[in-house]
This record gives C-alpha cells, structure tokens and sequence, in this order.
C-alpha cells in the first residue's frame, strides 16, 4: 500500500509539473496555434493530477497530496520549463518527457494487482489515452506550422535512465 | 525560460505583452484599433478579430495566474486550468469564423492591454478581480448585446459562436466571484487588494482611452468613453453570482442601461390540467 502510494503520489507531482510547464509556456509561445494546444492540454494534465490526488485519498494518504520525485528527475523537470523555443519545447514535452512517463505508467499497469488496485489502473488507463493523443496533437501542430522536430533522443535516454520514484527517508 | 517583463506608463507600472504571432500588430490604446463603423464591411471581421485576440490573452492570462502562483488552493488551480481549455476552444472558433468571413489573423491591429493590466498585479485575487469579475463580467455585456444585433443583422452563425463563449464566461465570472468571498472571508485584507486592483484599472483605462471626438487609426470618430460603456447584461451577472447591490452599482455605471430578459414563454393552452 505504501509502495502504491509513493508512485501515485510521485505521478501526481509530475503531472502538476506538466501543467505548470505548458501554462508557464503559454504566454512566453509564439504561436497561437501552440496556445491553443497548450490550453487542451494545461487542463488535462489537471484532470490526470486532481484524479491521481483523489485516489491518494483512498490509499490512506492526505488528499491531493504531491511526492516530489527523485531529484535528478525533479532537475530535468526545470531543464525542460527552461526552454524558451517552440520547436524545443515541444520536441522535449512531446518527445522525451511524456514518452517516458507512458512508460512508466505502463509499467505500473504490469506490477499492479488489477483487482485491488483497479480504481488506480483505470485512472492511468485514462491518463495514457490522453497522453497519446497528445503526442499526436503536438505531431499535427508541428506539420500545421512547419515546426522543426529537433532530436529529443539524448533528453529521452536522460529521462529513460533516470530514477522517477524517490527513495523513502 | 525568459520571464515577461514590466514597462512604464507615467506612473504606472504595467506588464510587457506576451507573445503573439509575428503577423499580429499590438498597439497599446484605443485609438490605435481600426474599429470601423458598423456599416462598414470590415466592421464585423474587426469585431470577430478583436474578440479572437481577446480570448488569446484570455487564454495568456490565466495560463499565468497557474504558473505564477503555484501555492493557490488546488480546487481554484483547477478552476483555471479550466479555463485555459475554455479559452484555447474559444479561439479556435473565432478563428474558425474569421476565416468562413474572409479574414485572417493579424488582419488588424491587437491590444494585450488586459494582460498588461492584469499581470502587473501580484496578488490572485487582484488578478481574478481585474479578468474574470470585471474584462470577463465586461464581456459578458458586450457579447449579450453583440450576439443578438449579430443576429438581427442575418449573421446566425456569428450569434451562435458568440452564445456559446457568453456561457462559458459566466462560469469563469462566477468562479471569480466565489473565490474571492471566500478569500476575503478568510483573510479581511485581501479586501484592500481587490480595492486597489480595481483602482488601478481606473488609472490605466483613463490613461490609454480614447477621448470624446479622437479620431482612431482608420478616421472613426470616437464618442464619449462613458456612452461606450455597454448595456448590463442583468441576467447572466445574475448567473454568475453578482448580488443586488453589485448588478445596482454596475447599473449606475452604464446610465441604467440593461438587456432585457428574454419573457418566459406562454403557457401552453391546449395542455391538459395536472
């Protein structure tokens, strides 16, 4: 149960994080075509957040209650709000963060009890139908625009080998 | 990332704009828009421009309001993130319908100017008092005016799209509303904080808007600031939770001038008795 929770804490904070990286972005992008795309996305990342925060509830933990991951991860979080290009920006979300994030979703689904921790799987079944139809929406905004793809593989191999989960004090 | 930041306006201290699209024109007054009398046929397509480039910084700003302050309470976070999907759907349709009109975007100059207002401020609920109960509340006005002149003018779809975003601004103003009872209920001080938002406007609209008889950029003669202020739209400031008193205020504002209630429909006669 404990377990359950730090890894449902932790992708709530990350998905706070995601929120307030493509609500920070907004008024520093360009494009109106990106805002807009922001803006879909700035509230599903709330819906994902506010529902992982409501099922912490449930695992005996504080509602809406954040864990802040491990801090290498954390550092990469800040790298990828620091970056002030569109075509960057999108290459890092899109790309690097969020493909690595379905995957440790996954991951999730595989390890977890799909009886006793079903209310959590259908959360994150939820989430990752989002999260791919994102990566699709910032694939169609790029191609709408002419935007650049810039290489996101070295910032996904970072992610990739990162630790997400803090280890308990 | 780089920050936006602040300029001077007289004594004033107002925020840089965001950023748009390099085809867009951002002026800072009035009179620096091409409103165009409403006979003319580039009046409407301003009108669709200018509402579109209202809801991108619509949009701007309550995407700041979640970056800026990350310690608000997380139901209200919620409400604004809302708010962000309901303003990037917003955009897309007045987009949508400046193009079935021929227009473009970056076909007239743009103002930011309730960003810059608004994101000058460094509390939310200064910020909810300027955007949401007041540019929102404002909007509600306009639009409750607009959709059905629009309408009566043989433009249905224009009226329809204007319908659709009033009600999704009445929540937005509601939302505001709420939140800051609440904070004020919690916290006497953040009275003086909505005062002083408030306040602040006053100065930097009575600044940079247009005077009684200035000529705007395409020769519009504009009238006196007090006669633009629009018809209260009663109704929906009902729906958004503005008390008697509020709606009496705003009314003296705008010379007593409200939209009518559209009257309840007839009873049905032939409807057998209960």
């Amino acid at each position: 149960m404990a377990e359950r929770a730090r890894r449902i804490g932790t992708f709530r904070y990350v998905e706070v994080r995601l929120m307030e990286t493509a609500a920070a972005w907004t008024p520093t992008t360009s494009e109106m075509e990106a805002k807009v795309m922001f803006g879909r996305h700035i509230w599903e990342f709330a819906q994902h957040a506010d529902a992982l925060g409501r099922r912490m509830l449930e695992l005996r933990q504080a509602a809406q209650q954040s864990l802040p991951p491990a801090a290498g991860y954390v550092a990469l979080l800040d790298e990828v709000l620091a970056l002030d290009d569109t075509a960057r920006r999108l290459a890092a979300l899109y790309d690097a963060l969020l493909p690595g994030l379905v995957l440790r979703y996954e991951s999730y689904v595989r390890q977890a009890d799909p009886i006793v921790d079903a209310p959590s799987l259908v959360i994150i079944e939820r989430i990752l139908v989002d999260a791919r139809r994102q990566r699709a929406d910032a694939e169609q905004l790029r191609h709408d625009l002419g935007l650049p793809a810039p290489a996101a593989g070295p910032l996904a191999q970072r992610e990739g080998a990162l630790e997400l989960v803090a280890a308990p004090a | 990332m780089s920050g936006i930041g602040h300029f001077r306006l007289g004594h004033l201290t107002l925020r840089q704009p965001p950023a748009r699209d390099s085809c867009f024109t951002v002026v800072l007054r009035d009179s620096e828009m091409h409103e165009h009398a409403g006979s003319d046929p580039r009046a409407l397509r301003e009108t669709v421009h200018r509402h579109m480039s209202n809801e991108i910084t619509s949009l701007d700003i309550a995407a700041q309001c979640l970056a800026e302050f990350p310690d608000a309470p997380w139901e209200l976070r919620l409400e604004l993130a809302r708010q962000c999907w309901d303003e990037s759907r917003h955009v897309q349709v007045l987009h949508r319908r400046l193009r079935e009109l021929g227009g473009h975007k970056g076909e007239f100059p743009i103002s930011t100017f309730e960003w810059n207002v608004t994101c000058a401020l460094d509390s939310l609920a200064g910020r909810l008092a300027t955007q949401n109960r007041t540019f929102e509340a404002g909007a509600m006005d306009v639009v409750g005016s607009l959709a059905p002149a629009v309408r009566g003018g043989g433009d249905a779809q224009t009226a329809e799209v204007l319908d659709g975003i009033l009600a999704d601004e009445i929540h937005h103003v509601r939302f505001a509303n709420r939140w800051i009872k609440a904070m004020v209920a919690q916290d006497r001080r953040v009275l003086l904080k909505v005062a002083s938002a408030v306040r602040f406007l006053a100065e930097v609209n009575a600044a940079l808007q247009s005077k009684e008889g200035e000529a705007n950029a395409v020769g519009t003669v504009m009238p006196d600031p007090a006669q633009r202020v629009p018809a209260v739209n009663v109704e929906d400031r009902r729906l958004a939770e503005f008390d008697d008193d509020e709606i009496r205020e705003v009314l003296r504002q705008a010379g007593f001038r409200s939209l009518l209630p559209e009257p309840p429909e007839p009873p049905d006669d032939r409807a057998e008795p209960a």
